[in-house]
């Protein structure tokens, strides 16, 4: 019983995995900090550790889809990311897909359910 | 923030940042202080309930790093694999005949000692010291193995890095539209002829062989001995010139080392075709003339072997005649032309098949 609970945690995992930086850009139009993005993203009902999300920020800023800047003016320094161009480009193209794929997979369940 | 909380917080911090690139670690420090600021501060978190959330610091540095966690990844894997297998062959046999070798002198000189009380102690010694001998010939064969794949690996990581370096200097602001250069199946080459395809398997055996040779001569020479029993005595005559082997033995191994090269090459081309021709001349020619400097101007033989050979020969007259006139000159004659025959057949060999299925 262990192992199928495990089985499925990993799947669900593999699952979720492929959504994260689709979630992640839908919410980079405007400038946020890291924690802020997490907690918008939990009001949504989508869930994901910082250490998840902090790695991802970096890499998705490596790759030239968001841009930072750390803002030293407040209490403390914050590190604020935002979509560039091209990471506006590639989310409309990602979210085309995704809503292709989402149509698709519906049919597959509903053919299913008879 | 309290002072134990900073300080919990900044041990936290450094055991991530140490295991980044020197150049990550200033950014993720910075980055990492104002997370576990806003965890505390947002969801009134003890700085201890913020870094359980956050996990063991060697996997969020592992998940700062984008590189792959593999040794030899799945590209190599198959041929490495492959690589280890010959390679531990080629090491753990000749280990084992040599000790072997080594157990029969052994043996011998045990006779010669005390008779056979010692000769059962002399082969039970043996055998304990060749077990450790063949292991460490195995394992060292394996880790060097595992380091070339290791580089390798490592190597072909930092050639995909390069490309994708070069390719955004050249295109700028758009990594959108990047090309992916992959395989296309223009990629794929026709299928040869049957016949044009070289057995995986004889080059192996080849290679194994020619190895196994190598290490013998290298370091059991006594192996190549006429072996005699005088009565209890049992005495080893050395075909080659052991007391010139210094001189002999580079030349000897560089020969053997040039086949080696050359099945090497047909192992990994696969079919007859330009290479392999070219390759198997090259080789051939190199290893002829090795051969002759080998055999007509180096002291190859053991000059006293016929006359060694002799006191032990007993009294059969024709045995006598025979090993009397016992000349290196006239062995080399005889093996040179051995060699020169073999190198001509398998270099027909090869032409004949490129010619007939390969591709030039």
């Amino acid at each position: 019983m262990g192992d199928e609970k495990d089985l499925l945690a990993g799947l669900v995992l593999e699952l979720r995995r492929g959504t994260l930086v689709l979630s992640v850009l839908s919410q980079m139009a405007e400038e946020k900090y890291g924690y802020a993005l997490v907690q918008s993203l939990e009001k949504k009902g989508v869930e994901i550790d910082p250490n998840t999300l902090y790695p991802l920020l970096r890499r998705l800023e490596k790759q030239g889809l968001l841009e930072s800047r750390w803002d030293t003016g407040g209490s403390k320094p914050r590190k604020y990311y935002r979509r560039t161009a091209v990471g506006t480009e590639i989310y409309l193209e990602l979210k085309k897909q995704w809503r292709q794929m989402a149509g698709g997979m519906d049919a597959l369940m509903e053919e299913d359910e008879g | 923030m309290t002072d134990r909380e900073q300080e919990m917080m900044e041990r936290y911090i450094y055991q991530v940042t140490r295991r980044l690139p020197g150049d990550q670690r200033k950014e993720t420090a910075l980055e990492l202080q104002e997370l576990i600021g806003d965890m505390m501060e947002e969801k009134e978190m003890s700085v201890e309930e913020v870094l359980t959330k956050l996990g063991d610091p060697a996997l969020l540095a592992e998940r700062y790093q984008d590189i792959t966690h593999c040794l030899i990844g799945p590209e190599y894997y198959d041929i490495y694999l492959w690589f280890v297998k010959v390679v531990l062959l080629c090491s753990a046999i000749p280990v084992l005949i040599a000790e072997i070798a080594d157990i029969i002198r052994g043996e011998g000189a045990a006779y010669e000692f005390a008779g056979q009380a010692n000769t059962v102690v002399s082969v039970i010694y043996g055998i304990v010291s060749v077990v450790p001998e063949v292991l460490t010939a195995g394992l060292t064969a394996f880790g060097a193995v595992t380091l070339v794949f290791v580089i390798m690996e490592r190597q072909k990581v930092k050639l995909e890095k390069k490309q994708e370096r070069a390719w955004q200097v050249s295109d700028l602001g758009e990594p959108a539209k990047r090309k992916r250069t992959g395989w296309t199946p223009g990629e794929l080459t026709p299928v040869p002829d049957p016949k044009a395809r070289i057995s995986r398997g004889d080059c192996i055996v080849e290679i194994v062989f020619t190895v196994i040779f190598c290490v013998l001569l290298i370091f059991a020479p006594h192996f190549f001995s006429a072996v005699c029993r005088e009565g209890e005595k049992v005495v080893f005559i050395p075909i080659f010139n052991l007391e010139q082997w210094k001189v002999v033995l580079p030349l000897f191994v560089l020969c053997l080392f040039v086949g080696l090269a050359d099945n090497v090459v047909r192992l990994a081309v696969g079919i007859y075709g330009k290479a392999v021709l070219i390759s198997s001349l090259i080789c051939n020619g190199i290893s002829l003339v090795l051969a002759v400097i080998l055999l007509k101007v180096l002291p190859f033989w053991n000059p006293d072997f016929g006359k060694e050979l002799a006191g032990y020969a007993g009294r059969k007259e024709e045995a006598l005649r025979f090993l009397t006139r016992w000349d290196g000159s006239t062995a080399s004659d005889i093996l040179l032309a051995v060699i020169l025959f073999a190198i001509l057949l398998d270099v027909g060999t090869v032409v004949y098949k490129t010619l007939r299925y390969g591709k030039l």
